[in-house]
């Protein structure tokens, strides 16, 4: 999940560092009140579905007090992040919240559905002369996309992306090179980073630097923004009228054809269709595929036809979240890893982080070292990303055997009935959630796993960070109290008992100071 | 831990029970289309939680039950009016399909029929079928798609919102569910709106982990829902649901389907009964005379074998009815013991 969660954080940075005039405007559509409910943290959403049907304001104490004591943290997270949404109001006692009036408003008449007229995007009634069906739309969405990838790489495909991909690509800084020239670009380390991210975090990066370019180009950022997320909620397969549109929504409508979100038959056309790349926008579902599967299948496409209606090139775009299936990559405990591929993607890929050796047709191998893993660190790629990337490229043999393994486990705990996940057997394990620990599908070897994350953490000894110190405490008992509590909602940094000092975060020195001060 | 879940609900559609807790003369009445649309608000913001999160209806109208919504089907059905883009697509399928289904199932009914008891059961293993097989396909697909979380299940859940009483014929398929629910750790929750409490249903929701909450405001039905029953599972361990502060253990003899206080518990296969008897039905088990007499006499003094006080629990751990077991001359430790078990399926493992 570590990829989702990371589009998750940039779009919704970017929604909290917008003033509060554009973010009350954005409030004002439906789909953008849904898509930005469905952003948010379980804890988050359940206060907000608490409130959403509450005429007056909602005591804080009570919110506070229907969650468990352990949970602090998570309140604490889920209210900073309600409140730079300013999603929640604050009364100036600050004992009282309420919700932002707009948002309150439109998102219960998207339940409730009664809102304001064309709030999702307007149907096509009349059949389409040229109809499309949902084959033809996954396979203009992956074929688009996937020219940007490989552009990226440097594939001969003899197709080069469109002037405002290129640019984009360029001010997203993941090429760099002089003029916009598509020869002279070559991929950076940010943009090895993007390749590694699925297609659903890859697409959320373009739209926030589309964002940024639209800003630049005077375009109204919530007319874009909700354009954005109405294509989330549009349903595949289904054209909807360009009329509805504003202009400036019209305008776009060009570049998300380029980047494969919509497809329209022609600049002119009347009408349009989300792409699966759309209507996954805010949803977790493997969007069409990963990278490397992209590869494959791309060129599959170019040694057997080049043309649309070769079975095997729409059978792969058919199965859309089970292109990882193929995936081709064997990591053995002595740190060994054999690919059966030939892509110059996943190789490129692969060569980030991989000492390889050895190229055959149809498979390469090598080796993962501290070097080869240091080396990927220090361009700024991290463990996680790694450790996902050869998740999700795993060999169907290796999810066997981990398959394998597990129903082992699972059997052994049920049949003397204990719980041997957390180590710790005989007793409940409760995890970082509170919720006891459950066996893990571990499909890559543990040692491995945990080696490149020790090796990450060897490049950590020194880190800085930014904060408040509080000293000066008149006696022990007032510094436990409150050192206690910045450590209850996870702020706490440093403390020293006996120096009687403690470092909190810049973003917990407000909540900290209010709660000194209450007291 | 925002992972997508599934939500089973099932709907007691008893035409006279919502007749009755419309009536104005209540003191907080509901009528039937006041509930629905509370109810459809509720379910679309379950959709809304995630995109991903699934959703079946199950209806359970007297004398049988129908899946009334289920968003696996939803996807195959054509809406007949595609003009309407002032709803998230999602919801309005999902409200126009609830409402038709549900009239249709409605003026299905026959005048006779209507007198039947509610196929509450019915709709509830129904429901557990449905969530067997939803959990089911998505770990054999996961073998072969690979997704970045292999092991991943909709967590499932089934809520139950109940008007109608205890139906005391139904204790033993009612108390098999429970125990198939738990085996496919399914929490059972249980709204009830109108009616007396629900023995089974409170034992249902003690058992699975659920929360049984009988509303005192029917009319805020929707606040009780979203806050209690939306969150999904994984969210509930951080909040404090409301759970009962006390569970009705009692069970249904199963000679008269009698609920009991006390009961005479067959020490080999556990079936219950209300009276001593020299036999058991169920497992032809004979027992000694002696045994007879001796439970004979203590009967009276212990207990009548009726009555209406629910029990408080002593220890909402496992005490299931307070019975005393019927001795077998082979077994003569488990003589007098007290057996704790709801019946034959009793291995109760939590």
């Amino acid at each position: 999940m570590s990829s989702s969660t990371l589009f998750k954080a940039t779009v919704n940075e970017h929604l909290e560092n917008l003033p509060k005039p554009i973010q009350s405007k954005l409030y004002e559509a439906p789909a953008t009140c849904l898509s930005i409910y469905r952003l948010l943290p379980p804890m988050a959403k359940f206060f907000i579905m608490s409130m959403l049907f509450h005429d007056k304001p909602v005591a804080y104490k009570d919110l506070e007090r229907i969650c468990k004591p352990h949970t602090k943290k998570l309140q604490f997270e889920a209210f900073n992040r309600l409140k730079a949404l300013h999603l929640i109001d604050e009364d100036q006692g600050r004992s009282h919240l309420k919700l932002h009036p707009i948002f309150k408003q439109n998102f219960r008449d998207c339940l409730t559905g009664s809102q304001a007229s064309n709030a999702f995007g307007n149907l096509c009634t009349t059949a389409d002369k040229h109809q499309v069906d949902v084959k033809f739309l996954d396979q203009f969405a992956s074929q688009k996309w996937e020219t940007i990838l490989h552009f990226m790489v440097g594939t001969e495909l003899g197709v080069d992306p469109s002037k405002s991909v290129l640019s984009l690509l360029k001010l997203g800084g993941l090429m760099e090179g002089p003029g916009t020239s598509p020869r002279n670009l070559k991929i950076t380390n940010e943009g090895f980073q993007f390749l590694l991210q699925d297609v659903n975090a890859q697409i959320w990066t373009f739209l926030l630097q589309y964002l940024n370019l639209t800003q630049d180009l005077n375009m109204d950022p919530v007319d874009v923004l909700n354009f954005i997320f109405i294509l989330g909620s549009l349903e595949l397969g289904k054209s909807y009228t360009v009329s509805s549109l504003s202009a400036t929504q019209v305008s776009m409508l060009a570049d998300l054809k380029d980047y494969g979100l919509i497809y329209q038959r022609s600049d002119s056309s009347s009408r349009f269709y989300p792409t699966r790349l759309a209507t996954t926008l805010t949803s977790e579902s493997a969007a069409l595929r990963s990278p490397s599967a992209a590869m494959e299948h791309a060129l599959q496409s170019t040694t057997t036809a080049e043309d649309g209606d070769d079975a095997s090139a729409i059978q792969n775009s058919v199965s859309a979240g089970i292109a990882s299936a193929q995936g081709t990559v064997i990591i053995e405990t002595n740190f060994k890893i054999y690919a059966y591929t030939n892509s110059p993607l996943e190789i490129a890929v692969l060569n980030l982080f991989v000492n390889l050796k050895i190229r055959f047709s149809n498979m390469v191998c090598g080796q993962i070292t501290r070097e080869s893993i240091r080396h990927a660190l220090l361009n700024g790629i991290t463990a996680d990303q790694i450790i996902r990337f050869l998740e999700t490229h795993a060999h169907p043999q290796m999810r066997l055997l981990a398959k394998e393994k597990l129903d082992k486990k699972i059997e052994f705990d049920t049949s003397h009935n204990i719980n041997t996940a957390g180590g710790a057997p005989q007793s409940q394990v409760y995890g970082e959630n509170g919720t006891v620990a459950q066996h893990k599908l571990e499909v890559l070897p543990p040692t491995v796993v945990d080696q490149i994350k020790l090796w990450q953490l060897e490049l950590d000894r020194i880190q800085t960070f930014e904060g408040y110190l509080f000293k000066d405490f008149q006696n022990q008992q007032e510094y436990d109290y409150l050192s206690n509590y910045a450590q209850e909602i996870g702020v706490l940094i440093w403390g020293d008992k006996v120096k009687k000092k403690f470092f909190v975060t810049p973003e917990g020195m407000d909540q900290v100071a209010i709660f000194a001060n209450r007291k | 831990m925002d992972r997508p879940n599934h939500l089973s609900v099932v709907v007691d559609l008893s035409p006279s029970q919502w007749y009755l807790c419309g009536q104005p003369s209540n003191a907080h009445p509901l009528p039937l289309a006041a509930f629905l649309s509370q109810l459809l608000a509720f379910l679309n913001a379950h959709i809304a939680c995630n995109d991903e999160n699934t959703l079946s209806v199950y209806g359970a109208l007297p004398g049988r039950s129908a899946l009334l919504y289920s968003s696996a089907s939803a996807e195959l059905s054509e809406l007949t009016d595609p003009a309407d883009s002032n709803t998230y697509r999602q919801f309005k399928i999902l409200d126009s399909t609830m409402m038709k289904s549900m009239s249709e199932q409605v003026d299905a009914l026959s005048d006779l029929e209507e007198e039947s008891p509610i196929g509450l059961v019915g709709s509830l293993t129904k429901s557990l079928c449905y969530i067997n097989r939803v959990t089911n396909v998505s770990t054999s697909s996961t073998t072969t798609v690979g997704s970045d979380e292999p092991t991943i299940r909709p967590d499932p859940r089934i809520l139950i919102i109940s008007v109608s009483p205890d139906e005391a014929a139904s204790y033993i398929p009612v108390m098999n569910s429970i125990f198939s629910a738990q085996k496919l750790k399914v929490t059972i929750d249980v709204c009830k709106i109108y009616g007396p409490e629900s023995v089974f249903l409170q034992q249902a929701a003690h058992l699975t982990g659920g929360s049984y909450i009988f509303l005192d405001r029917p009319d805020a039905l929707l606040q009780y829902l979203t806050m209690t029953f939306l969150p999904p599972p994984a969210l509930r361990q951080l909040i404090s649901v409301p759970t009962q502060d006390k569970v009705d253990f009692r069970a249904a003899c199963f000679c008269h389907k009698n609920i009991v206080d006390i009961g005479f518990v067959c020490s080999v296969c556990l079936s219950i009964f209300c009276q001593p008897v020299p036999v058991c039905s169920t497992c032809r088990t004979k027992f000694p005379i002696k045994t007879l007499q001796r439970l004979n006499a203590s009967k009276p003094a212990l207990a009548p074998a009726r009555s209406t006080a629910p029990v408080p629990s002593p220890s909402p751990a496992n005490s299931l009815p307070r019975s005393q077991a019927i001795g077998l001359p082979r077994t003569t430790s488990m003589g007098n013991g007290i057996s704790a078990s709801p019946g034959r399926n009793g291995a109760s493992t939590r």
